[in-house]
């Protein structure tokens, strides 16, 4: 079913727009909760005489990407007690309008790459679209929260890549799971330290000097 | 020019008054009133109809000459779009470009109305109306050449008729997301929430109604059957959007256009009751998002 | 040719006898109208002989002068440019009669007149010239007699600013047509268009430097963004009737420029294309939200001249990718458009200048917040500054509509060609650039004609003398024909595009194949827009003519005492659509206890010429010690020159 990929993959770009043009934070983390659904059935859509190791991949992401993530990111937003607007440096109209210019880069690009002919239309772009969307919520969100769910889409991007080589080097998309962890990680600090804004300083003294609210 | 063409201009000339007439009473139902009745828009028209007017001693004849131009364009507009699903009444290459040109001629003239009375509500009613027009445009004239691009014909006819059927199955995505986009233009043009509040009774916060505050008997009537009307046509397009008709019976392509028309009525009654109205600095955004679905169809049908 | 140069002479003598007239100014004036008037007609001819088929022998001077020999023609691209100059250069000084002589005390009146006839001459003649040194000189005749008309109220140290600032940019452009011609001539070997065309196959890297220079020498004088900083300055301050002609016909000369330039040079690169469509957007996009700003008519008009420059870029643009990619369809329309806005913009721009020339002559101000309510008095102006707003906003059923409309048809088509399939996009900018046009005109109509005059200035004001309304009913009745008859320009303007592509001679009929059924369409709703209109007024008055008609007060949403000052201004009015679009144009809303204000600031004239400008007076004030005013020091700085020029070629002989 490659038209059923297709679909998949178009709908990860149309979360992601959501992510941009939206003004609540819970949409944000929705988003791409939702994202790591499609991220996690887009295996099964396109391996469909599917194997145990692809089964295995589906649900494993699933399981990090839409539900032990997203449930960690809003208990954080409780816990540090987060506004929960999104707080943009570029407005949402000029983001979701650099959105498009981007999906549109990324299929210009997608044409010209020197790739394995065996790869999906539509996976190439939609991964790099994912990548430069997320690289686009990192710079201009401000809000670590929000920081930490454009890292996510980045890494949702890079496990797109990841799926053109699935057959070749199996275990290459498992790996990045390693990075969900680091994501983890992220967001513990951001409840441990009650960062609400983008680390302005690799100066660990000065995260003393931030106090409860 | 057949004869169906012509049923189903009279057709949508006819029902387009009921349209907000259904969607405020499902907004009702959903909020648990009764509502008022489903034709209170013919009763309001009527009653309009004989009424006295009174002017404006400020205005001059652009004030009386734009409520008839409204209903002209919109009614011209309403000759391209093949409303039976086959063929227009008028159908040639680009006219599109005249569909959204003749409207935005309505709305000129509107605007120079409400300028015309010199009021500052009505001053800044037409303010905010070029604006979200502004920002509807774009995405408007996007889904239009996604149309065009799913298949191949440069014209409204072409483009909601025969093509179309063969278009569906090989494009869904993208004809799904154009459909999407035409559904948030509706609500902009036809001045819904969240962009617009038809109810609202405060005149700093309306758009539309605000307008044509100082509009009175027929005129004020012309003036709502315009509105009316105009919100009728961005139905038409999104029933000729979603549901291909060039296949059926001239007739009972007319019945799907009419049951059409009130399931995007009872869609808008639903919109309306499920969301709040945005705020104004957030409208552009809205339309912005129209705007970037339309776009993303359109890289969508140009790199297959 | 004869009859061309008959109607020239008959022109600039109208201009001539102006001045030798001058103690008499009643005849003075008749003379020169009647001169002026007829110079155009007779000119005109040979023009309208060409476009409906006819060839015209060129005439030819044998010139000593280097460069050749100096030859004039007139092809179907001269003769739709020939008629655009003579028909609103003849309404704009048929205008200028009325309009200068309640000026007679701010300025030479007489001399104005005549460069004015000078300046349509040497218009006339640009178009005409085939051959490098005589289109040079033509152009730079122009250039300078333009700014004598726009300093005629020098004054004023605003417009002799302006007046600067625009000498500066046109010589700027000038400078690169220059190179152009020296760089294409040296290959060609001789300056003629004949030997300039028969060179192009053999210009390095596919002609990129022709068409470098090109573009920005004739983009200073389209006034293409970021070139057009001298733009709004000088049409702002000109007289209207010069500003008329300036925006609606000298401008213009840069886009037969670029015109002349592909189909000299052929199909141009396609980096070329790209760039001009893209130019084209940003100047439409820019030049409007520009002008949403700008609360001065004039200057307002005149950033919608950078505009309507934008859309008419579109057109060339992709008509350049069409031409390139063996296109002939796309190519043919998109130059069509091209063409045809030329005109119709001509038509309405200089027709909307006329409107606020008599507005400022009945009320003294061009400030649209200090008018309102200008309709009531003076309801000719109204009605054609309406029908050109109409047709500048490219509404049906006005001529503007018809040339967007071609342009659209170009750009949708391009979806056809697989390289050059993204140009679709431009679709939607054009639809954007429509509705802030309209917003932008709906700004300047409702300001300057409705509601009630915030001023005492709009109070006195009444309609203008019959000399100055006819020549702008005459404009306005031209945008209604080819609004309702499209046909009529559609035709010539896609045979004159057809001649610039170089593209088979088959290719204009096709085009007027795939467009005539449209244009019949056009046509008829024009008709059916305006018989419904008639019929539905018609049936309204009888309808309202036994009911109580009372007239009363705004409605002031309960607020008793509404007053003028109350209405909502153009700034007001502007504003959302600033704030929302404000960022990417450099315009920015701030808001006062009572108003708002917007600040249009050109980031073009202000960030980048001026410290320029500056830093190029510092390096000529560095150099000043080598003038030193004494005449043996120049003549050893000519022998010097002289030495290392022969040096020079002693050298490379060797």
């Amino acid at each position: 079913m490659p038209r059923l990929a297709d679909l998949l993959l178009l709908l990860v770009m149309l979360t992601s727009f959501v992510v941009l043009g939206t003004t609540r934070l819970s949409t944000c983390i929705r988003a791409v909760a939702f994202q790591g659904l499609l991220l996690g059935m887009l295996p099964l859509a396109l391996y469909p005489n599917g194997e145990l190791h692809t089964w295995g991949l589906a649900v494993g992401t699933m399981a990090v990407k839409a539900v032990i993530l997203p449930r960690f990111l809003s208990w954080a937003i409780r816990e540090a007690a987060v506004r929960r607007e999104v707080e943009p440096r570029v407005g949402y109209a000029l983001s979701l309008l650099l959105g498009v210019v981007a999906v549109a880069a990324a299929f210009a690009i997608s044409t010209g790459l020197p790739l394995p002919e065996r790869t999906r239309e539509m996976l190439v772009p939609a991964a790099l679209a994912t990548v430069i969307i997320g690289l686009f919520v990192l710079i201009t969100r401000s809000k670590a929260l929000v920081q930490v769910v454009g890292y996510l889409m980045l890494e949702n991007g890079v496990y797109l890549f990841g799926l053109t080589h699935v057959e070749r080097v199996p275990f290459l998309v498992e790996a990045g799971v390693l990075l969900d962890v680091f994501v983890g990680v992220f967001i513990m600090g951001i409840v441990v330290f009650h960062i609400n804004r983008e680390f302005d300083s690799l100066d660990s003294a000065r995260l003393t000097e931030l106090t409860d609210r | 020019m057949s004869r169906s063409a012509l049923v189903g201009l009279a057709l949508l000339l006819g029902v387009a008054p009921l349209l907000s007439g259904i969607a405020a009473r499902t907004k009702a139902r959903l909020t648990g009133r009764r509502g008022a009745p489903l034709l209170q828009l013919y009763w309001d028209l009527a009653r309009l109809r004989r009424k006295g007017v009174v002017y404006s001693r400020t205005t001059t004849w652009v004030f009386r000459l734009a409520p008839i131009v409204l209903v002209a364009t919109a009614a011209l507009a309403a000759c391209l779009v093949p409303l039976d699903g086959r063929r227009a009444l008028v159908s040639f290459s680009g006219d599109f470009v005249a569909f959204a040109y003749l409207l935005a001629l309505g709305r000129f003239f509107l605007v120079l109305a409400a300028l015309d009375t010199g009021s500052s509500f009505e001053g800044m009613g037409a303010s905010r109306e070029v604006t979200v027009a502004a920002f509807a445009e774009p995405a408007l004239f996007l889904a239009f050449i996604a149309l065009v691009l799913a298949t191949g014909s440069l014209s409204l006819g072409g483009a909601l008729g025969a093509p179309l059927t063969q278009a569906w199955p090989t494009a869904v995505p993208a004809l799904a997301m154009v459909t999407a986009s035409l559904f948030l233009v509706l609500l902009a043009e036809g001045s819904r929430v969240p962009v617009d509040d038809p109810a609202t009774h405060l005149e700093l916060t309306m758009i539309h109604e605000v307008m044509v505050l100082d509009h009175s008997g027929p005129d004020f009537a012309l003036i709502l059957y315009g509105g009316a009307l105009k919100l009728a046509l961005f139905g038409a397009l999104l029933v000729g959007a979603v549901v291909p008709r060039a296949g059926l019976a001239p007739g009972l392509g007319l019945a799907v256009l009419v049951l059409g028309l009130l399931g995007v009525a009872v869609l808008v009654g639903i919109v309306e009751s499920v969301t709040a109205r945005l705020r104004l600095s957030r409208v552009p955004q809205f339309l912005t998002a129209a705007s970037a679905l339309a776009a993303l169809a359109v890289i969508l049908l140009l790199v297959r | 040719m004869a009859l061309f140069f008959t109607g020239i002479a008959a022109i600039v003598l109208g201009g001539l006898a102006r001045v030798a007239l001058s103690p008499r100014p009643r005849l003075a004036s008749g003379a020169f109208a009647l001169l002026v008037g007829t110079g155009c007609l007779v000119a005109a001819l040979p023009a309208v002989h060409v476009l409906a088929g006819g060839t015209v022998a060129a005439a030819r001077v044998s010139a000593a002068v280097p460069g050749g020999d100096w030859v004039f023609g007139v092809d179907p691209l001269s003769a739709f440019f020939l008629l655009v100059v003579l028909g609103v250069g003849a309404a704009s000084a048929l205008y200028g009669v009325r309009y200068l002589a309640a000026q007679a005390s701010h300025g030479p009146v007489g001399v104005s007149h005549l460069l004015m006839a000078l300046e349509i001459a040497a218009l006339a003649l640009v178009v005409t010239a085939r051959s490098g040194v005589p289109f040079l000189m033509a152009w730079e005749i122009m250039a300078v007699l333009a700014y004598f008309l726009v300093v005629f109220e020098s004054q004023h140290a605003e417009v002799r600013r302006a007046g600067l600032i625009y000498l500066v940019g046109t010589h700027t452009g000038t400078l690169a047509l220059i190179a152009l011609f020296a760089s294409w001539g040296q290959r060609a070997g001789a300056l003629s268009f004949d030997a300039l065309a028969a060179a192009s196959p053999a210009l390095p890297v596919g002609g990129a430097l022709v068409f470098a220079l090109g573009l920005a020498g004739f983009g200073f004088k389209a006034g293409l963004v970021p070139l057009h900083f001298w733009l709004p300055g000088a049409h702002g301050a000109a007289p209207s009737h010069v500003s008329a002609l300036m925006s609606g016909v000298v401008i213009k000369m840069g886009i037969y420029g670029l015109l002349r330039l592909v189909s000299l040079a052929g199909p141009p690169p396609v980096w070329w294309g790209w760039l001009v469509l893209g130019l084209g957007l940003a100047s439409g996009v820019l030049g409007v939200l520009w002008a949403l700003a700008q609360h001065d008519l004039k200057r307002l008009l005149a950033y919608h001249s950078v505009e309507n420059i934008g859309i008419i870029l579109l057109g060339l643009g992709i008509g350049a990718l069409g031409a390139r990619y063996d296109a002939p369809l796309v190519a043919v329309l998109g130059f069509a458009g091209a063409v045809l806005h030329t005109l119709n913009h001509a038509l309405f721009k200089s027709l909307l200048f006329l409107g606020a020339g008599a507005v400022l002559r009945a009320t003294g101000t061009r400030l649209m917040d200090r008018l309102g309510g200008l309709a009531r008095r003076m309801p000719i102006t109204w009605a054609t500054f309406l029908i050109g707003s109409i047709a500048i906003v490219g509404l049906p059923p006005l001529n503007g509509f018809v040339s967007e409309w071609v342009v659209y048809q170009s750009l949708l088509r391009s979806a056809g060609i697989a390289p050059a399939r993204a140009a679709v996009f431009a679709v939607a900018g054009l639809a954007l650039i429509g509705a802030l046009a309209l917003a932008c005109f709906a700004k300047a109509g409702g300001a300057v004609f409705l509601g009630q005059p915030r001023t005492t200035l709009a109070q006195e004001g009444g309609e203008v003398e019959r000399g100055l309304l006819a020549p702008m009913v005459a404009l306005a009745l031209a945008c209604i024909v080819i609004g309702v008859a499209p046909v009529v320009a559609v035709t010539p303007a896609l045979h004159v595009a057809a001649a610039i592509g170089g593209v088979a001679r088959g290719s204009a009929d096709q085009a007027a194949a795939a467009v005539g059924p449209a244009l019949q369409w056009i046509s008829l709703t024009a008709i059916a827009l305006a018989a419904l209109v008639g019929a539905g007024w018609w049936l309204h008055e009888r309808l309202l003519r036994r009911r109580p008609r009372a007239w009363a007060e705004t409605w002031g949403c309960g607020y008793a005492h509404p007053e003028p000052r109350m209405q909502y201004t153009a700034a007001s009015f502007a504003a959302p659509l600033i704030v929302a679009y404000g960022r990417a144009a450099g315009v920015h809303v701030t808001r006062e206890p009572g108003a708002f204000h917007t600040h249009p600031k050109d980031h073009v004239l202000d960030g980048i010429a001026l410290p320029l400008w500056t830093r190029m007076r510092t390096w000529a004030l560095a150099a000043r010690p080598i003038q030193q005013g004494r005449l043996w020091m120049y003549l050893l700085y000519l022998l010097g020159a002289l030495l290392a020029l022969l040096l020079y070629l002693a050298l490379r002989a060797g």
